[in-house]
């Protein structure tokens, strides 16, 4: 993440390195052996200033720059009501300007100041009391400083802003934690007010500013979640196709489920593949050629697909099954399609899914199975139910899909920073990816994600995402032994990722599941079940 | 190399033209899809628009199959019923083939040859589903006119 690796971000804090701004004239020693005392190069441009005052003026520019760039109402009041020096005598009109603009600071000069408690203390110092004038403050004080050092760095304002950003995050998430929501709207308002000085279109401004919204949904709208989860079927497909179209994740999925079923298919006549979010369909087409292409000939391809209802008439389901139906009748596969549809997994019924015993089974589930993990008192823990229901399918193989992350840890504070780390640098690799029209869309997609994570609770939130560790405790106790991914599953996620021209993107192999990442982080991971043979299974294998 | 063969042939035809030519590449169609053949897909469709009659040749969809599998062994035969059934081999080497193997040989590697045919069919298979569409006339999914799973393959345009 930007804020942590850049280099100028240690420069700026111990406010010794002696990196100078681009204006800045060559060298001293060079021209002094030239010159007497007016400088020959800044002549030439029409300005006149001495060499020996080089440095001094060039660090009030900055200051101006800095000053002009923070309070931008002054400058009309500049504009009109100031005395302006010549121009040309460089070194008067910084210093006429710089006087009209900045007052002597009164507060301690510290780098990083509670925003809470600086308010009041500047409040007396200034006419206006606008939130944001702290920041000025805090800058000029900050430079100050430094000047009594060697050169200045100019303050790079955004990465100091994306620190001071995640700094209040975490004080804004911590006082919710407290209930201290007081103190959290005070935070927020200061959020909002030092992201107005940050770009927000990449980098830490744009997953702050999402998680400065989630949290004032949270604070504000209450823990109910009603405009987060209340997209339409329509609106989240579209969403989940942009997000499949931008980033690889979804295709490293798809490619990877793909493969372990077809190997687990090799041999089978009879087959019946039961997904457990359809969407599009997209995962299909490619295992429905691959079954085509394969030694032997293609199976009987019958596939389940599970999605929630339609509102407005519209069978949404039979139409992507009619398409499936349609490219598998183009490569000669014999296939059949049936749509469950059900607003939540565990609404669903294994006699639903008309599993013949003759034929082998495999359940697919790309990031449905975090969303059964939020636990009732009243009913049943859904997990078990559904996990328990699978296995009584014996499905030859269950691929399961799930983002790499801790969201489910009972305590908000320590769910908000792993979210902050997590999506920070999942939106690190989507800004890698080549621009296209729909990024955009795709960034929708895992906003709504990060609002649910942050704002919800209870049944509300659905996004209750559990690293490969757990997953791997949950299945094996709910009767499950894991499958190793083969050599083929990462040859072909290797290649995948190459095709994405995006540098930094790695497949990695756990213990034979497969996870993908962003610079060693691991994002997603892939991973292939079967079910643990035991006398009372219901169809004999 | 090839290709300069094929223009000399034709320049050769067209000097000898005046005096009673005994070689004229367009008379021997066999000779020139052999040449054809070889060429590589930019050179195939600059081929395509020297003239009518090489047009309709390098619109010959075998030409494009041996292209595809040019450096792989042979494929089974039921490839190419799936392939000609998902859009034909001149689609699937230019929206497929040659953006895979582009990009794939920045990292050669000798053990893909193969494995790269297979990866371009199958997102050759998600591109035909795309192009699908809807099947029902009221649904919204009939606006997938402009399929876009491969856009990742495109290079980006400097706007």
């Amino acid at each position: 993440m930007v804020l942590y690796d850049s280099a100028t971000i240690g420069g700026s804090c111990s406010g010794s390195s002696s990196s100078s701004s681009s204006s800045k004239p060559p060298p001293l020693q060079q021209r002094q052996q030239t010159q007497q005392d007016i400088d020959g190069f800044l002549a030439g441009a029409g300005y006149r200033v001495r060499s020996s005052e080089l440095r001094k003026v060039a660090q009030r520019l900055e200051r101006l720059e800095t000053a002009m760039v923070n309070s931008p109402a002054d400058l009309s009041q500049l504009a009109s009501d100031t005395i302006h020096y010549n121009p040309s005598d460089l070194a008067s009109w910084v210093d006429s300007l710089l006087s009209e603009l900045t007052q002597p600071p009164t507060c301690p000069s510290e780098f990083i100041m509670d925003p809470v408690s600086n308010q009041t203390v500047v409040s007396d110092a200034w006419t206006t009391a606008e939130p944001h004038m702290p920041q000025v403050h805090q800058n000029i004080s900050y430079e100050q400083q430094s000047l009594n050092n060697q050169l200045t760095v100019v303050p790079a304002m955004e990465e100091d802003s994306g620190i001071r950003l995640v700094h209040m995050l975490m004080t804004c998430a911590e006082c919710v934690q407290r209930g201290d929501f007081s103190l959290a709207t005070s935070c927020l308002e200061d959020m909002q007010g030092l992201l107005t000085r940050v770009n927000t279109v990449c980098g830490i401004g744009k997953v702050a500013g999402h998680f400065i919204d989630a949290l004032s949904r949270r604070i504000f709208q209450g823990i109910g979640g009603g405009s987060v989860n209340g997209g339409s079927a329509y609106e989240n497909e579209l969403l989940y196709h942009h997000f499949y179209e931008a980033c690889p994740y979804l295709k490293f999925a798809h490619f990877t489920a793909n493969q372990a079923i077809l190997e687990a298919f090799d041999g089978h006549d009879c087959v019946h593949v039961v997904d457990f979010n359809l969407m599009h369909g997209l995962q299909w087409p490619a295992l429905i050629q691959a079954l085509a292409l394969r030694p032997g000939g293609p199976p009987l391809l019958r596939l389940t697909g599970i999605g929630p209802p339609s509102p407005d008439g519209r069978d949404s389901l039979r139409e992507i099954g009619l398409r499936l139906a349609e490219l598998a009748r183009s490569v000669n596969v014999r296939f059949a399609f049936r749509g469950v549809a059900a607003s939540r997994l565990e609404d669903v019924k294994p006699w639903m899914l008309q599993v013949n015993p003759k034929e082998s089974v495999a359940v697919n589930s790309i990031m449905q199975l975090h969303r059964l993990l939020g636990s009732d008192p009243n009913r049943n823990s859904p997990i078990e139910t559904v996990l328990s229901w699978i296995r009584s399918l014996n499905p030859k193989i269950m691929t399961v899909v799930e983002q790499e992350a801790n969201h489910n840890q009972p305590g908000f504070l320590d769910r908000f920073t792993e979210a902050l780390h997590y999506y920070s640098t999942m939106f690190d690799s989507l800004d890698a990816c080549t621009v296209q029209p729909n990024k955009a869309l795709a960034e929708i997609y895992i906003q709504r994600e990060i609002a649910n994570v942050v704002s919800c609770e209870g049944s509300a939130r659905v996004e209750r995402h559990e690293p490969l560790s757990k997953w791997r405790t949950r299945l094996s106790g709910a009767g499950f032994r894991p499958l190793h991914l083969g050599s083929n599953a990462y040859k072909q996620a290797s290649m995948l990722l190459t095709l994405f021209s995006a540098e930094g993107y790695s497949v990695e192999e756990n213990d034979g599941c497969l996870t993908l990442g962003w610079h060693s982080r691991p994002l997603i991971a892939a991973s292939a079940w079967q079910a643990v043979s035991d006398g009372t299974a219901d169809f004999p294998a | 190399m090839v290709e300069n063969h094929s223009r000399e042939d034709h320049e050769t035809g067209g000097e000898n033209k005046e005096k009673r030519p005994k070689f004229f590449i367009n008379d021997h169609v066999d000779i020139l899809i052999e040449i054809l053949e070889r060429l590589d897909g930019p050179s195939l469709c600059v081929a395509a628009s020297v003239c009518r009659l090489w047009c309709t040749i390098a619109r010959n969809d075998s030409l494009w199959e041996n292209l595809c599998f040019r450096h792989v062994s042979p494929p089974p035969s039921s490839v190419r019923s799936v392939v000609l059934a998902l859009g034909g081999y001149k689609r699937l080497y230019t929206g497929c083939v040659r953006p895979v193997r582009s990009r794939l040989g920045r990292v050669r590697r000798a053990t893909w040859a193969g494995d790269e045919v297979q990866l371009s069919l199958s997102l050759f298979c998600v591109d035909y589903y795309e192009r699908l569409g809807g099947s029902n006339s009221n649904g919204r999914l009939v606006e997938k006119s402009s399929p876009s799973s491969l856009m990742f393959l495109c290079k980006p345009v400097n706007v």
